[in-house]
């Protein structure tokens, strides 16, 4: 034990002579985490002969600061913007945008970059700790089980829908049918691909999410002169919001404690990623609010809850790359390249062989969400300048901007008309009343479930009842009850008590 | 290829001054080929295609004296890169496609493309990767005997890349040898299938080789469906037909470029060039260095010709046709 | 239900179109399955049964609300007089043709067009000089990263072909 200790520390003061690469590094990837189509994984592709260049140690440390940042980075036009730079940010722009309208942007980045960091640290320093513990997650975490993790997620739609529930339903149910477009899971039959071989594969989830989110809003933003609500009252320019911010994010660290830990455990089940961790938190969240009704309003915890998932998720997918040699995700199974590239061979052996490279990688984690705090937390007050610039200029600058991040991931000029058709439906849809987050939803949950969901019913041949036939799977079915049904109960009960009549 | 500008221009500078005018190749590249030769990957950048074809073309190039310029186009198993190549790409071999002949063209044996099979052909094999049976390393099935015992009491499930694939004709093909009905569970791409094997989603996986190998030691392989070049590698696991008296072609992962047919017939020069410089390519030792540098398994280095290409597009579509009740469901 | 009529009568119109879209994208789906194996089918018509269900619902709630009079089959939340005051039309059409023209004019053109223009419209021709300096900085912004660094396969056009030769050349 003492000398893992005496290890740590030792690589811990390793990583942090490294820091002329991680700073630089935190705004590269501030920066291709805040365009849309561009992300960590391919950042390190069109970086490869770079990165193969450097040293282990360099490249490894470039590589952890640059994911991390790049996830920190999606959260910043999801909130100022209502960008969501990628799937796993989709939750935030939920109550980070209403927050950016009623003035609050720098605070709102403030929470935002608080949560991410604490989120990720606390997670990085849990998944070194429970590093054998939480790589046996994946063993129980099949397919009957993940059905229900993603339940958790998509019953989001109801609780969206809350205010109108049938056109809440058409909202989610709609979002799920596109999200069925496709080639199914099993026997890659295409469905309803309207004959483009580009929508084999399904929807992109960029275009997507651009097309819902950014491009419609940019066609509604322009009634008004600025993004702020004229409604906030104007503040002059000080320090004030960031503190607040943190004071805010900082008095609920209980809650980025327990959001970040789903993440951390869905970060480590291979294959699920930080979508689903930032919805299913978000939804928890919800569910045992005292306050539900604010969610979606702008409340710090309804953007606390998906941005400490989402970091969360980040070190928790170090966990079965590190332990079991399985990349949970895009960025990590680059990593895995990389690292063998260098001679280095994950997998169980890793730790016998080069601990040095197992605890580097975490640490590389650490070291990176530390100086994170450090390095973007000023930058809040100029970043939230981007909601006061004139909806003239900025509408058209985020319609380009997103078009092009809808281009980029695949490159297929296809991919722009998508996000094109997917903003004239998000405006279709806010103008006439239904949520373009359900919709969303179900575009990205819609094929994981589904693909689950095949997966068990060919395992049982069929057998619907293969649902039920796992004891964690069922301890989850009856933890997905009780998360629907108490907040209601709760809800009643809190009528009760106000004497308000229940509708 | 998305490179950064500098190492590009540095790749034009090289190839501008001292290696064309050292290579012996130039002198028949006097008028073939002028220019660089545009290659389509049907697959993701930065993935095991992309590295391959960087490797390759890194000592292609040379013989060739031009340069290769990748583009990616991934999406539907490859067929969004094949639809392209033969809609768009002009057929006067300055542009080919580099693509897994297993797979993809199993492929064109479930759902026909738009364009006829025979109008492009595979010309230059880089190299084959056996497909391979495998379990978790803590799977309670350690041997070939622990899968036939266990699958008489149940039926088993097995991990696949996608229905469509070599790997899955080899462990159907095992299945009618000896009576026993596996259960094929598709897992979306070589990660999901060594995750399946090793945590237990599955009882065991198939895929190709190189992927496994690159898994370490949280997988154990335990039959290849063709020759083990590796042994120690693939833990020392039997060729399928040794072990179980067959006669199955080998279930590859056959990497190869591919050429517009049009485009060989009207310009039998041009293809000369390519495919001399494509057999000296392996002559060249420079080659197993590259591919050792890209992480590739050198042992999987195979030159093939036009003809052995063809010989193996025959055998996947004739299997293909075989197994399509099983492998899509129809 | 809290969804109760707004000051005047609700424009069902507008709020139906999700809705039949939905159908008949649902409808389009299934055809597209018909002859497909079960594991195309399952979710599919899971799915698609629950929201044609909804959808019906919806349709007799609007088909109740219109014979009392509370609503109406106008479109007024979705399109107004003001669509075209506050240039929303406008910024449609410039993007629609970016979109297109993007094809054939190249990326760096074609986005500062769409900027100028866009922006144009929008501050209802004030400006014009700022606008075009702005829109002229972001496209050549946008040229730098995605053309000249990352390479990316964004149609190229005259000004793409014309900086390539100067680059290559200087």
């Amino acid at each position: 034990m003492g000398d893992t200790a005496y290890l740590l520390f030792d690589v811990f003061l390793d990583t942090i002579s490294f820091w002329w690469v991680i700073i630089p590094t935190i705004f590269l990837g501030l920066i291709v985490g805040g365009i849309p189509g561009f992300s960590a994984a391919n950042t390190i592709i069109i970086l490869m002969p770079l990165t193969l260049a450097m040293g282990l140690d360099t490249g490894l440390i470039f590589m952890v600061t640059l994911y991390c940042a790049a996830r920190m980075g999606a959260g910043i036009p999801a909130i100022l913007v209502n960008i969501p730079g990628t799937a796993g940010a989709a939750a935030t722009p939920l109550d980070g945008y209403p927050m950016a309208r009623q003035g609050k942007g720098q605070q709102a980045l403030a929470i935002s970059f608080v949560s991410s960091c604490i989120g990720g640290l606390l997670t990085t320093i849990m998944a070194l700790a429970l590093m054998p513990v939480l790589a046996r997650v994946g063993f129980y975490m099949h397919s009957v089980e993940m059905i229900v993790v993603m339940l958790f997620g998509i019953s989001l739609i109801a609780s969206i829908a809350a205010q109108d529930m049938v056109k809440g339903l058409i909202a989610g149910f709609l979002g799920l049918m596109i999200g069925s477009i496709g080639t199914d899971v099993v026997y890659a039959t295409p469905r309803a691909t309207f004959g483009f071989l580009e929508l084999y594969d399904g929807v992109p989830l960029i275009p997507a999410l651009v097309g819902l989110f950014a491009v419609s809003e940019a066609f509604v933003i322009i009634e008004k002169t600025v993004i702020v609500n004229e409604s906030a009252e104007p503040k002059k320019p000080s320090w004030h919001d960031t503190f607040e911010g943190v004071n805010i994010a900082l008095s609920r660290w209980w809650h980025i404690v327990w959001t970040s830990i789903i993440g951390l455990v869905i970060g480590v089940i291979p294959g699920a990623g930080a979508s689903i961790a930032s919805f299913v938190a978000y939804q928890q969240s919800r569910a045992f609010s005292d306050t539900p009704e604010k969610y979606g309003t702008g409340h710090p915890e309804g953007l606390i809850a998906p941005e400490s998932a989402n970091n969360g998720v980040t070190s928790g997918t170090l966990v079965p790359l590190l332990v079991l040699g399985i990349p949970g995700g895009a960025t990590a199974a680059i990593m895995l390249v990389v690292m063998q590239y260098h001679g280095v061979s994950f997998g169980p052996s890793l730790f016998e062989h080069s601990p040095r490279v197992g605890y580097g990688m975490f640490m590389a984690m650490a070291v990176s969400y530390l100086l994170m705090i450090f390095t973007i937390l000023p930058l809040s007050r100029y970043m939230s300048h981007v909601t006061t610039v004139p909806t003239i200029y900025l509408a058209p600058m985020i319609i380009a901007f997103t078009l092009v991040g809808a281009f980029v991931p695949r490159e297929y000029m296809f991919d722009m008309y998508l996000a094109l058709a997917f903003g004239v439906l998000g405006y279709i849809a806010r103008r006439t009343g239904y949520h373009v987050a359900a919709i969303l939803i179900g575009v990205i949950l819609g094929p994981l479930l589904e693909t689950y969901f095949l997966r068990s019913l060919k395992k049982s041949d069929g057998d619907i009842m293969v649902l039920f036939s796992s004891t964690l799977g069922n301890i989850l079915w009856v933890a997905l009850i009780v998360s629907l049904v108490l907040p209601i109960w709760f809800d009643m009960r809190r009528k009760r008590r106000r004497e308000v009549p229940a509708e | 290829m998305k490179t950064s500008l500098n190492r590009r221009r540095f790749l034009q500078a090289g190839a501008a001054s001292g290696l064309v005018l050292a290579t012996p190749g130039i002198v028949r590249a006097a008028t073939f080929p002028e220019r660089n030769i545009n290659v389509i990957i049907p697959t993701a950048e930065g993935g095991g295609a992309d590295r391959n074809f960087r490797a390759f073309t890194s000592v292609w190039k040379e013989k060739l004296g031009t340069e290769f310029e990748p583009g990616y186009y991934p999406g539907a198993s490859g067929r969004v890169g094949y639809e392209v190549y033969m809609g768009k790409s002009e057929p006067d071999c300055y542009n080919l496609i580099f693509g897994n002949m297993g797979p993809e063209v199993l492929n064109w044996a479930m759902q026909e493309p738009s364009f006829a099979i025979d109008d492009y052909f595979y010309f230059g094999r880089v190299d084959t990767d056996p497909c391979c049976l495998f379990v978790g390393a803590e799977s309670p099935l350690q041997s070939m005997e622990d899968i036939v015992n266990a699958s008489k009491e149940r039926k088993l499930t097995v991990g696949t890349s996608r229905m469509a694939h070599p790997a899955s004709i080899g462990i159907l093909a095992l299945g009618e040898k000896l009576g026993i009905e596996f259960n094929l569970i598709p897992l979306q791409g070589g990660k999901g299938t060594i995750a399946g094997a090793v945590t237990g989603e599955v009882d065991f996986s198939v895929l190709t080789s190189g992927s496994v190998i690159a898994a370490g030691d949280s997988v154990k392989t335990l039959l290849v469906f063709g020759k083990n070049r590796v042994g120690e590698a693939l833990d020392n696991a039997p060729d399928i037909n040794d072990a179980y008296d067959m006669t199955l072609p080998e279930m590859l992962s056959a990497r190869a470029f591919a050429i517009h047919r049009k485009a060989a017939e009207d310009h039998p020069d041009r293809y000369e060039v390519l495919t001399s410089t494509f057999k000296e390519t392996f002559e060249d030792p420079a080659l197993l260095k590259a591919y050792v540098a890209e992480s590739g398994t050198p042992e999987y280095l195979n030159y093939g010709g036009a003809e052995e290409c063809a010989e193996f597009m025959a055998a996947m579509l004739e299997l293909g046709a075989r197994y399509k009740p099983l492998l899509s469901g129809a | 239900m809290s969804t109760k009529p707004r000051d005047g009568r609700r424009a069902l119109g507008a709020e139906l179109i999700i809705p039949v879209l939905a159908v008949v994208f649902t409808l389009y789906f299934f055809s597209s399955i018909w002859h497909s194996p079960w594991t195309a089918k399952v979710s599919a018509f899971m799915v698609g049964g629950i929201l044609l269900l909804v959808c019906a619902i919806f349709f007799i709630r609007c088909a109740l609300w219109i014979r009392e009079g509370s609503g109406t089959l106008g479109f007024g939340t979705l399109f107004s007089r003001d669509d075209i005051a506050t240039g929303r039309i406008g910024l449609f059409a410039t993007t629609v043709g970016y979109c297109v023209l993007i094809g054939y004019l190249g990326f760096t053109l074609t986005t500062f067009l769409f900027l100028a223009l866009s922006m144009i419209i929008l501050a209802k021709g004030r400006n014009i000089g700022f606008i075009t300096l702005i829109s002229a900085v972001m496209a050549l912004g946008g040229w730098a990263v995605f053309i000249w660094a990352f390479d990316t396969r964004f149609p190229r056009g005259w000004f793409e072909t014309t900086m390539k030769a100067v680059l290559s050349n200087g």
